[in-house]
Protein backbone atom coordinates (compact mmCIF):
# COMPACT_ATOMS: atom_id res chain seq x y z
CA UNK A 1 0.00 0.00 0.00
CA UNK A 2 2.82 2.37 0.85
CA UNK A 3 4.40 2.30 -2.59
CA UNK A 4 0.94 2.48 -4.15
CA UNK A 5 0.54 5.99 -2.80
CA UNK A 6 -2.83 7.42 -1.94
CA UNK A 7 -6.03 6.35 -3.56
CA UNK A 8 -9.25 8.29 -4.11
CA UNK A 9 -12.50 8.04 -5.98
CA UNK A 10 -14.40 10.41 -8.20
CA UNK A 11 -13.54 13.58 -10.07
CA UNK A 12 -14.34 16.02 -7.28
CA UNK A 13 -11.39 17.76 -5.57
CA UNK A 14 -9.11 16.71 -8.41
CA UNK A 15 -7.05 19.88 -8.20
CA UNK A 16 -6.30 19.71 -4.48
CA UNK A 17 -5.35 16.06 -4.75
CA UNK A 18 -2.91 16.65 -7.56
CA UNK A 19 -1.48 19.80 -5.98
CA UNK A 20 -0.89 18.14 -2.61
CA UNK A 21 0.55 15.12 -4.35
CA UNK A 22 3.00 17.35 -6.21
CA UNK A 23 4.06 19.20 -3.07
CA UNK A 24 4.41 16.12 -0.90
CA UNK A 25 5.90 13.90 -3.60
CA UNK A 26 3.37 11.18 -2.84
CA UNK A 27 1.85 9.21 -5.65
CA UNK A 28 -1.89 9.43 -6.11
CA UNK A 29 -4.37 7.24 -7.91
CA UNK A 30 -7.92 8.36 -8.62
CA UNK A 31 -10.42 5.83 -9.87
CA UNK A 32 -14.13 5.77 -10.70
CA UNK A 33 -14.00 9.18 -12.34
CA UNK A 34 -17.59 9.71 -13.48
CA UNK A 35 -17.80 5.93 -13.90
CA UNK A 36 -21.61 5.96 -13.59
CA UNK A 37 -22.00 8.91 -15.90
CA UNK A 38 -23.38 8.63 -19.43
CA UNK A 39 -20.22 10.30 -20.58
CA UNK A 40 -17.60 8.71 -18.32
CA UNK A 41 -14.07 9.79 -17.60
CA UNK A 42 -12.12 13.00 -17.42
CA UNK A 43 -13.47 16.10 -19.13
CA UNK A 44 -11.50 18.35 -21.43
CA UNK A 45 -10.91 20.98 -18.77
CA UNK A 46 -9.47 18.38 -16.42
CA UNK A 47 -7.19 17.11 -19.14
CA UNK A 48 -6.17 20.71 -19.75
CA UNK A 49 -5.40 21.13 -16.04
CA UNK A 50 -3.27 17.99 -16.04
CA UNK A 51 -1.35 19.26 -19.06
CA UNK A 52 -0.70 22.53 -17.22
CA UNK A 53 0.62 20.56 -14.25
CA UNK A 54 2.86 18.64 -16.60
CA UNK A 55 4.24 21.93 -17.96
CA UNK A 56 5.32 23.29 -14.59
CA UNK A 57 6.87 20.04 -13.41
CA UNK A 58 9.73 17.96 -14.65
CA UNK A 59 9.51 14.19 -14.81
CA UNK A 60 5.89 13.71 -13.76
CA UNK A 61 4.37 10.42 -14.81
CA UNK A 62 0.71 10.58 -15.69
CA UNK A 63 -1.28 7.55 -16.72
CA UNK A 64 -4.92 7.58 -17.72
CA UNK A 65 -6.83 4.49 -18.75
CA UNK A 66 -8.68 4.23 -22.03
CA UNK A 67 -12.06 5.41 -20.77
CA UNK A 68 -10.48 8.13 -18.66
CA UNK A 69 -12.01 6.82 -15.43
CA UNK A 70 -8.69 6.02 -13.74
CA UNK A 71 -5.88 8.50 -13.32
CA UNK A 72 -2.57 7.75 -11.68
CA UNK A 73 -0.09 10.51 -11.07
CA UNK A 74 3.48 10.27 -9.94
CA UNK A 75 4.71 13.81 -9.29
CA UNK A 76 8.01 15.06 -10.63
CA UNK A 77 9.96 18.10 -9.51
CA UNK A 78 8.45 21.54 -9.68
CA UNK A 79 10.40 23.32 -12.35
CA UNK A 80 8.56 26.51 -13.24
CA UNK A 81 10.19 29.00 -15.58
CA UNK A 82 8.35 30.62 -18.42
CA UNK A 83 5.28 28.74 -19.56
CA UNK A 84 2.28 29.36 -21.78
CA UNK A 85 -0.96 27.50 -21.57
CA UNK A 86 -4.28 27.56 -23.36
CA UNK A 87 -6.79 26.87 -20.61
CA UNK A 88 -9.83 24.98 -21.76
CA UNK A 89 -12.78 27.43 -21.78
CA UNK A 90 -15.13 24.99 -20.01
CA UNK A 91 -13.70 26.47 -16.81
CA UNK A 92 -12.28 29.92 -16.31
CA UNK A 93 -8.59 30.64 -15.77
CA UNK A 94 -9.35 31.02 -12.06
CA UNK A 95 -9.84 27.26 -11.86
CA UNK A 96 -6.32 26.66 -13.14
CA UNK A 97 -4.78 29.58 -11.33
CA UNK A 98 -6.04 28.56 -7.90
CA UNK A 99 -3.86 25.47 -8.14
CA UNK A 100 -0.96 27.37 -9.67
CA UNK A 101 -0.97 29.85 -6.77
CA UNK A 102 -0.42 26.95 -4.39
CA UNK A 103 2.52 25.57 -6.37
CA UNK A 104 4.24 28.72 -7.62
CA UNK A 105 6.36 29.61 -4.54
CA UNK A 106 8.01 26.19 -4.58
CA UNK A 107 9.35 26.09 -8.11
CA UNK A 108 12.99 25.71 -9.08
CA UNK A 109 12.83 28.78 -11.28
CA UNK A 110 10.52 31.72 -10.70
CA UNK A 111 7.29 31.13 -12.56
CA UNK A 112 6.05 33.32 -15.37
CA UNK A 113 2.83 31.86 -16.65
CA UNK A 114 0.85 33.21 -19.56
CA UNK A 115 -2.63 31.71 -19.40
CA UNK A 116 -5.22 32.12 -22.12
CA UNK A 117 -8.91 31.41 -21.88
CA UNK A 118 -11.92 32.68 -19.94
CA UNK A 119 -10.95 35.33 -17.38
CA UNK A 120 -14.42 35.86 -15.91
CA UNK A 121 -17.29 33.46 -15.48
CA UNK A 122 -19.92 32.99 -12.77
CA UNK A 123 -18.58 29.68 -11.40
CA UNK A 124 -14.94 30.10 -10.47
CA UNK A 125 -13.08 32.91 -8.72
CA UNK A 126 -12.21 35.45 -11.36
CA UNK A 127 -8.74 36.82 -11.94
CA UNK A 128 -9.79 40.16 -10.46
CA UNK A 129 -10.82 38.43 -7.25
CA UNK A 130 -7.66 36.35 -6.94
CA UNK A 131 -5.62 39.46 -7.57
CA UNK A 132 -7.29 41.39 -4.76
CA UNK A 133 -7.49 38.58 -2.18
CA UNK A 134 -5.07 35.71 -2.83
CA UNK A 135 -2.06 37.88 -3.67
CA UNK A 136 -2.13 39.96 -0.44
CA UNK A 137 -2.77 36.77 1.52
CA UNK A 138 0.34 35.14 0.13
CA UNK A 139 2.34 38.25 0.95
CA UNK A 140 1.57 37.68 4.61
CA UNK A 141 3.38 34.37 4.41
CA UNK A 142 6.52 36.05 3.10
CA UNK A 143 5.89 35.51 -0.58
CA UNK A 144 6.42 39.00 -1.89
CA UNK A 145 8.95 41.27 -3.43
CA UNK A 146 9.28 42.31 -7.01
CA UNK A 147 8.00 40.01 -9.66
CA UNK A 148 4.89 39.04 -7.73
CA UNK A 149 2.13 40.06 -10.06
CA UNK A 150 -1.14 38.96 -11.54
CA UNK A 151 -2.35 40.93 -14.50
CA UNK A 152 -5.28 40.76 -16.89
CA UNK A 153 -3.89 41.60 -20.32
CA UNK A 154 -7.01 40.73 -22.27
CA UNK A 155 -10.41 40.12 -20.80
CA UNK A 156 -12.35 37.13 -22.09
CA UNK A 157 -15.83 36.41 -20.83
CA UNK A 158 -17.48 32.98 -20.85
CA UNK A 159 -18.31 31.08 -22.98
CA UNK A 160 -16.00 32.27 -25.77
CA UNK A 161 -13.01 33.30 -23.74
CA UNK A 162 -10.12 34.84 -25.60
CA UNK A 163 -8.64 36.47 -22.51
CA UNK A 164 -5.06 36.48 -21.39
CA UNK A 165 -3.53 36.63 -17.93
CA UNK A 166 0.10 36.93 -16.88
CA UNK A 167 1.08 35.57 -13.50
CA UNK A 168 4.57 35.92 -12.13
CA UNK A 169 5.65 34.66 -8.72
CA UNK A 170 8.99 34.68 -6.93
CA UNK A 171 10.24 31.51 -5.25
CA UNK A 172 10.78 31.05 -1.55
CA UNK A 173 12.83 28.54 0.37
CA UNK A 174 10.67 28.66 3.49
CA UNK A 175 7.43 30.30 4.51
CA UNK A 176 6.78 32.51 7.50
CA UNK A 177 4.33 31.30 10.13
CA UNK A 178 1.44 33.73 10.63
CA UNK A 179 -0.84 34.85 13.43
CA UNK A 180 -3.97 36.21 11.81
CA UNK A 181 -6.42 36.22 14.67
CA UNK A 182 -7.85 39.73 14.54
CA UNK A 183 -9.28 40.92 11.23
CA UNK A 184 -9.69 44.52 12.32
CA UNK A 185 -12.41 46.84 11.12
CA UNK A 186 -13.26 47.46 7.52
CA UNK A 187 -11.93 50.84 6.48
CA UNK A 188 -12.77 50.91 2.81
CA UNK A 189 -14.42 49.09 -0.03
CA UNK A 190 -12.93 48.91 -3.48
CA UNK A 191 -14.12 47.21 -6.61
CA UNK A 192 -13.83 46.75 -10.32
CA UNK A 193 -16.85 46.90 -12.59
CA UNK A 194 -15.86 45.52 -15.95
CA UNK A 195 -17.57 45.24 -19.25
CA UNK A 196 -16.57 43.99 -22.67
CA UNK A 197 -18.40 44.05 -25.98
CA UNK A 198 -21.36 45.82 -24.40
CA UNK A 199 -22.03 49.51 -23.86
CA UNK A 200 -19.46 51.06 -21.47
CA UNK A 201 -22.47 52.54 -19.72
CA UNK A 202 -23.11 49.11 -18.18
CA UNK A 203 -20.25 49.52 -15.70
CA UNK A 204 -21.60 52.87 -14.56
CA UNK A 205 -25.03 51.39 -13.97
CA UNK A 206 -23.45 48.63 -11.87
CA UNK A 207 -21.48 51.11 -9.79
CA UNK A 208 -24.50 53.21 -8.97
CA UNK A 209 -26.68 50.40 -7.65
CA UNK A 210 -23.79 48.90 -5.68
CA UNK A 211 -23.04 52.15 -3.90
CA UNK A 212 -26.67 52.49 -2.94
CA UNK A 213 -26.42 49.35 -0.81
CA UNK A 214 -22.94 49.78 0.62
CA UNK A 215 -23.16 53.47 1.45
CA UNK A 216 -25.33 52.54 4.44
CA UNK A 217 -22.18 51.25 6.11
CA UNK A 218 -19.20 53.23 5.00
CA UNK A 219 -18.55 56.29 2.85
CA UNK A 220 -15.12 55.25 1.54
CA UNK A 221 -16.16 53.29 -1.53
CA UNK A 222 -14.48 53.45 -4.88
CA UNK A 223 -15.35 51.19 -7.77
CA UNK A 224 -13.17 51.39 -10.84
CA UNK A 225 -14.76 50.91 -14.20
CA UNK A 226 -12.80 48.83 -16.64
CA UNK A 227 -13.95 48.70 -20.21
CA UNK A 228 -11.64 46.83 -22.55
CA UNK A 229 -11.93 47.33 -26.27
CA UNK A 230 -10.89 45.79 -29.55
CA UNK A 231 -8.36 42.98 -29.40
CA UNK A 232 -8.37 43.07 -25.59
CA UNK A 233 -12.05 42.35 -25.22
CA UNK A 234 -12.17 38.63 -25.96
CA UNK A 235 -14.79 36.75 -27.89
CA UNK A 236 -17.99 37.05 -25.82
CA UNK A 237 -19.93 40.00 -24.46
CA UNK A 238 -20.51 40.39 -20.75
CA UNK A 239 -20.02 42.45 -17.63
CA UNK A 240 -19.50 41.91 -13.94
CA UNK A 241 -18.30 43.24 -10.64
CA UNK A 242 -15.70 42.29 -8.05
CA UNK A 243 -15.93 43.95 -4.64
CA UNK A 244 -13.35 43.83 -1.89
CA UNK A 245 -13.56 45.11 1.68
CA UNK A 246 -10.20 45.99 3.20
CA UNK A 247 -9.68 46.07 6.96
CA UNK A 248 -7.21 48.15 8.92
CA UNK A 249 -5.10 45.08 9.57
CA UNK A 250 -4.80 44.30 5.89
CA UNK A 251 -7.34 41.51 5.58
CA UNK A 252 -9.40 41.32 2.42
CA UNK A 253 -12.92 39.97 2.06
CA UNK A 254 -14.43 39.88 -1.37
CA UNK A 255 -17.49 38.99 -3.38
CA UNK A 256 -18.20 38.98 -7.05
CA UNK A 257 -20.74 38.36 -9.71
CA UNK A 258 -20.61 38.01 -13.47
CA UNK A 259 -23.34 38.36 -16.04
CA UNK A 260 -24.90 35.16 -17.34
CA UNK A 261 -22.79 33.83 -20.22
CA UNK A 262 -24.30 34.49 -23.62
CA UNK A 263 -26.85 31.83 -24.51
CA UNK A 264 -26.97 30.21 -21.06
CA UNK A 265 -30.12 31.17 -19.19
CA UNK A 266 -31.78 34.48 -18.39
CA UNK A 267 -29.80 37.68 -18.83
CA UNK A 268 -29.33 39.88 -15.79
CA UNK A 269 -29.67 43.65 -15.55
CA UNK A 270 -26.56 45.54 -14.46
CA UNK A 271 -28.53 47.22 -11.65
CA UNK A 272 -29.58 43.84 -10.23
CA UNK A 273 -26.08 42.51 -10.58
CA UNK A 274 -24.65 45.43 -8.62
CA UNK A 275 -27.22 45.15 -5.87
CA UNK A 276 -26.90 41.36 -5.55
CA UNK A 277 -23.14 41.50 -5.56
CA UNK A 278 -23.19 44.11 -2.78
CA UNK A 279 -25.39 41.75 -0.76
CA UNK A 280 -22.95 38.92 -1.39
CA UNK A 281 -20.25 41.13 0.05
CA UNK A 282 -22.37 41.76 3.15
CA UNK A 283 -22.82 38.01 3.44
CA UNK A 284 -19.06 37.55 3.19
CA UNK A 285 -18.54 40.17 5.88
CA UNK A 286 -21.10 38.35 8.05
CA UNK A 287 -19.06 35.16 7.68
CA UNK A 288 -15.96 37.21 8.33
CA UNK A 289 -12.58 36.03 9.52
CA UNK A 290 -9.16 37.14 8.34
CA UNK A 291 -9.32 35.22 5.09
CA UNK A 292 -11.87 35.36 2.32
CA UNK A 293 -14.05 32.24 2.06
CA UNK A 294 -12.70 31.28 -1.34
CA UNK A 295 -9.09 31.44 -0.13
CA UNK A 296 -9.50 29.35 3.00
CA UNK A 297 -7.71 26.37 1.55
CA UNK A 298 -4.81 28.47 0.23
CA UNK A 299 -4.28 29.91 3.71
CA UNK A 300 -4.47 26.48 5.34
CA UNK A 301 -1.96 25.04 2.88
CA UNK A 302 0.54 27.84 3.48
CA UNK A 303 0.11 27.35 7.24
CA UNK A 304 0.81 23.65 6.86
CA UNK A 305 3.92 24.25 4.80
CA UNK A 306 5.31 26.94 7.13
CA UNK A 307 8.33 26.59 9.38
CA UNK A 308 8.02 24.39 12.44
CA UNK A 309 6.17 26.96 14.43
CA UNK A 310 2.59 27.64 15.42
CA UNK A 311 0.36 29.40 12.91
CA UNK A 312 -3.09 30.70 13.71
CA UNK A 313 -5.72 31.97 11.33
CA UNK A 314 -9.25 33.07 12.06
CA UNK A 315 -11.72 31.96 9.39
CA UNK A 316 -15.41 32.26 8.77
CA UNK A 317 -17.42 29.02 8.61
CA UNK A 318 -15.57 26.33 6.68
CA UNK A 319 -16.78 25.59 3.18
CA UNK A 320 -17.31 22.00 2.04
CA UNK A 321 -14.31 22.42 -0.22
CA UNK A 322 -12.15 23.48 2.73
CA UNK A 323 -13.30 20.59 4.89
CA UNK A 324 -12.25 18.15 2.21
CA UNK A 325 -8.98 20.04 1.84
CA UNK A 326 -8.28 19.59 5.56
CA UNK A 327 -8.78 15.85 5.17
CA UNK A 328 -6.42 15.81 2.24
CA UNK A 329 -3.80 17.76 4.17
CA UNK A 330 -3.99 15.06 6.82
CA UNK A 331 -3.57 12.36 4.18
CA UNK A 332 -0.61 13.96 2.46
CA UNK A 333 1.22 15.80 5.26
CA UNK A 334 -0.08 14.13 8.44
CA UNK A 335 -1.06 17.52 9.81
CA UNK A 336 -4.26 17.96 11.76
CA UNK A 337 -5.53 21.37 12.72
CA UNK A 338 -6.87 22.44 16.04
CA UNK A 339 -10.33 23.79 15.26
CA UNK A 340 -11.99 26.11 17.75
CA UNK A 341 -15.37 27.73 17.22
CA UNK A 342 -15.62 31.31 18.42
CA UNK A 343 -19.14 32.41 19.10
CA UNK A 344 -19.81 36.13 18.96
CA UNK A 345 -20.51 37.92 22.24
CA UNK A 346 -24.08 38.88 22.94
CA UNK A 347 -23.86 42.59 22.27
CA UNK A 348 -21.37 42.23 19.46
CA UNK A 349 -22.53 43.04 15.95
CA UNK A 350 -19.83 41.30 13.98
CA UNK A 351 -21.64 38.61 12.06
CA UNK A 352 -21.74 34.87 12.71
CA UNK A 353 -19.53 32.21 14.28
CA UNK A 354 -15.86 32.24 13.46
CA UNK A 355 -13.42 29.36 13.45
CA UNK A 356 -9.89 29.62 14.79
CA UNK A 357 -7.54 27.25 13.00
CA UNK A 358 -4.22 26.39 14.62
CA UNK A 359 -1.45 24.13 13.40
CA UNK A 360 2.27 23.58 13.55
CA UNK A 361 3.94 23.81 10.16
CA UNK A 362 5.78 20.82 8.77
CA UNK A 363 8.88 22.91 8.05
CA UNK A 364 8.58 22.42 4.33
CA UNK A 365 11.53 23.74 2.44
CA UNK A 366 11.79 24.22 -1.25
CA UNK A 367 14.35 21.63 -2.28
CA UNK A 368 13.94 22.62 -5.91
CA UNK A 369 15.27 26.13 -5.42
CA UNK A 370 18.89 26.52 -6.41
CA UNK A 371 21.17 28.11 -3.86
CA UNK A 372 23.13 31.01 -5.25
CA UNK B 1 -9.60 13.50 47.75
CA UNK B 2 -12.74 14.59 45.83
CA UNK B 3 -15.01 13.03 48.35
CA UNK B 4 -13.41 14.82 51.23
CA UNK B 5 -13.72 18.11 49.41
CA UNK B 6 -17.41 17.57 48.88
CA UNK B 7 -17.80 16.62 52.49
CA UNK B 8 -16.09 19.79 53.52
CA UNK B 9 -18.31 21.85 51.29
CA UNK B 10 -21.45 20.30 52.63
CA UNK B 11 -20.33 20.79 56.20
CA UNK B 12 -19.59 24.42 55.51
CA UNK B 13 -23.00 25.00 53.99
CA UNK B 14 -24.76 23.37 56.90
CA UNK B 15 -22.83 25.53 59.29
CA UNK B 16 -23.34 28.84 57.58
CA UNK B 17 -26.53 28.23 55.63
CA UNK B 18 -26.01 31.37 53.56
CA UNK B 19 -23.80 30.15 50.78
CA UNK B 20 -26.58 28.48 48.85
CA UNK B 21 -25.07 29.36 45.51
CA UNK B 22 -22.18 27.14 46.34
CA UNK B 23 -24.43 24.11 46.12
CA UNK B 24 -23.15 21.55 43.68
CA UNK B 25 -20.56 23.95 42.44
CA UNK B 26 -18.30 21.17 41.38
CA UNK B 27 -21.09 19.43 39.54
CA UNK B 28 -22.05 22.64 37.81
CA UNK B 29 -18.49 23.17 36.72
CA UNK B 30 -18.27 19.61 35.47
CA UNK B 31 -21.46 20.04 33.47
CA UNK B 32 -20.29 23.28 31.95
CA UNK B 33 -17.01 21.65 31.06
CA UNK B 34 -18.74 18.73 29.38
CA UNK B 35 -21.06 21.04 27.50
CA UNK B 36 -18.08 23.00 26.27
CA UNK B 37 -16.24 19.82 25.32
CA UNK B 38 -19.19 18.58 23.36
CA UNK B 39 -19.65 21.79 21.43
CA UNK B 40 -15.99 22.33 20.64
CA UNK B 41 -14.87 19.06 19.04
CA UNK B 42 -18.02 18.80 16.97
CA UNK B 43 -16.44 20.62 14.10
CA UNK B 44 -13.28 18.59 14.50
CA UNK B 45 -15.35 15.44 14.34
CA UNK B 46 -17.10 16.75 11.27
CA UNK B 47 -13.79 17.37 9.56
CA UNK B 48 -11.65 14.46 10.69
CA UNK B 49 -14.11 11.89 12.03
CA UNK B 50 -16.49 11.46 9.13
CA UNK B 51 -14.02 9.62 6.95
CA UNK B 52 -13.98 6.54 9.15
CA UNK B 53 -17.75 6.23 9.05
CA UNK B 54 -17.95 6.83 5.32
CA UNK B 55 -15.70 3.86 4.65
CA UNK B 56 -18.46 1.46 5.67
CA UNK B 57 -20.94 2.65 3.09
CA UNK B 58 -18.88 1.07 0.31
CA UNK B 59 -20.71 -2.19 -0.26
CA UNK B 60 -24.28 -1.20 0.27
CA UNK B 61 -25.27 -2.23 -3.21
CA UNK B 62 -28.18 -4.59 -2.87
CA UNK B 63 -28.45 -7.64 -5.02
CA UNK B 64 -31.65 -8.77 -6.63
CA UNK B 65 -31.73 -12.53 -7.07
CA UNK B 66 -27.98 -12.61 -7.10
CA UNK B 67 -27.87 -11.45 -10.69
CA UNK B 68 -28.78 -7.79 -10.88
CA UNK B 69 -27.53 -4.96 -8.79
CA UNK B 70 -29.58 -1.98 -7.75
CA UNK B 71 -27.74 1.04 -9.05
CA UNK B 72 -28.46 4.15 -7.05
CA UNK B 73 -26.44 6.93 -8.57
CA UNK B 74 -28.21 9.51 -6.41
CA UNK B 75 -26.60 8.11 -3.27
CA UNK B 76 -25.15 11.14 -1.58
CA UNK B 77 -21.55 10.10 -1.16
CA UNK B 78 -21.12 8.87 -4.69
CA UNK B 79 -22.69 12.04 -6.03
CA UNK B 80 -20.35 14.13 -3.92
CA UNK B 81 -17.36 12.19 -5.25
CA UNK B 82 -18.25 13.22 -8.78
CA UNK B 83 -19.54 16.70 -8.01
CA UNK B 84 -18.12 19.85 -9.55
CA UNK B 85 -14.68 20.77 -8.26
CA UNK B 86 -15.26 24.37 -7.18
CA UNK B 87 -13.88 26.35 -4.25
CA UNK B 88 -16.69 28.87 -4.11
CA UNK B 89 -18.64 29.11 -0.86
CA UNK B 90 -22.34 28.51 -1.39
CA UNK B 91 -24.06 31.51 0.23
CA UNK B 92 -26.63 31.08 2.96
CA UNK B 93 -29.89 31.99 1.25
CA UNK B 94 -31.77 32.37 4.53
CA UNK B 95 -30.19 35.77 5.10
CA UNK B 96 -32.26 38.60 3.75
CA UNK B 97 -30.01 41.61 3.37
CA UNK B 98 -32.93 43.93 2.71
CA UNK B 99 -33.91 43.79 6.36
CA UNK B 100 -32.62 46.35 8.81
CA UNK B 101 -32.05 43.69 11.53
CA UNK B 102 -29.81 41.74 9.20
CA UNK B 103 -27.79 44.82 8.35
CA UNK B 104 -27.43 45.51 12.06
CA UNK B 105 -25.69 42.18 12.66
CA UNK B 106 -22.55 43.39 10.90
CA UNK B 107 -22.48 47.10 11.79
CA UNK B 108 -19.44 46.80 14.07
CA UNK B 109 -17.33 45.14 11.38
CA UNK B 110 -16.83 48.61 9.93
CA UNK B 111 -14.79 51.53 11.24
CA UNK B 112 -18.05 53.40 11.39
CA UNK B 113 -19.42 50.94 13.97
CA UNK B 114 -18.92 50.75 17.72
CA UNK B 115 -15.36 50.37 18.99
CA UNK B 116 -14.24 48.20 21.86
CA UNK B 117 -12.82 49.91 24.95
CA UNK B 118 -9.11 50.41 24.69
CA UNK B 119 -9.21 50.68 20.96
CA UNK B 120 -9.07 53.93 19.17
CA UNK B 121 -10.11 55.09 15.76
CA UNK B 122 -6.70 56.63 15.23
Amino acid sequence: MANQGLSYEGCNFLRQRLVLSTLSGKRVRIKNIRSKDDDPGLRDFEASFIRLLDKVTNGSRIEINQTGTVLSYQPGLLYGGSIEHDCNPQRSIGYYLEALLMLAPFMKMALKATLRGVTNDPNDPTIDMLKTTAVPLMKKFGIDGEGFDLRVVKRGMAPGGGGEVIFTCPIRRTLKPVQLTEPGKIKRIRGVAYSVRVSPQMSNRIVESTRAVLNQFIPDIYIYTDHMKGANSGKSPGFGLTLVAETQDGCFLSAEMSSTPQGQGDPILPEDLGRNCAKLLLEEIYRGGCVDSSNQSLALLLMTLGQQDVSKVLLGPLSAYTIEFLRHIRDFFQVMFKIEVQKPLEDERKGGDKVLMTCVGVGYSNINKTIK
Amino acid sequence: PEETEEMNEEEMEEEEGVLRWKEGLQQKAAEAFLRHQEAAPNLRKLVYGAVLEAGNSEDEEEELGGLFRVSRPQKSRKVQADAVDCSRFQPDTSHNWDLEEMLDTIRDCFVTGKWEDGQDAA
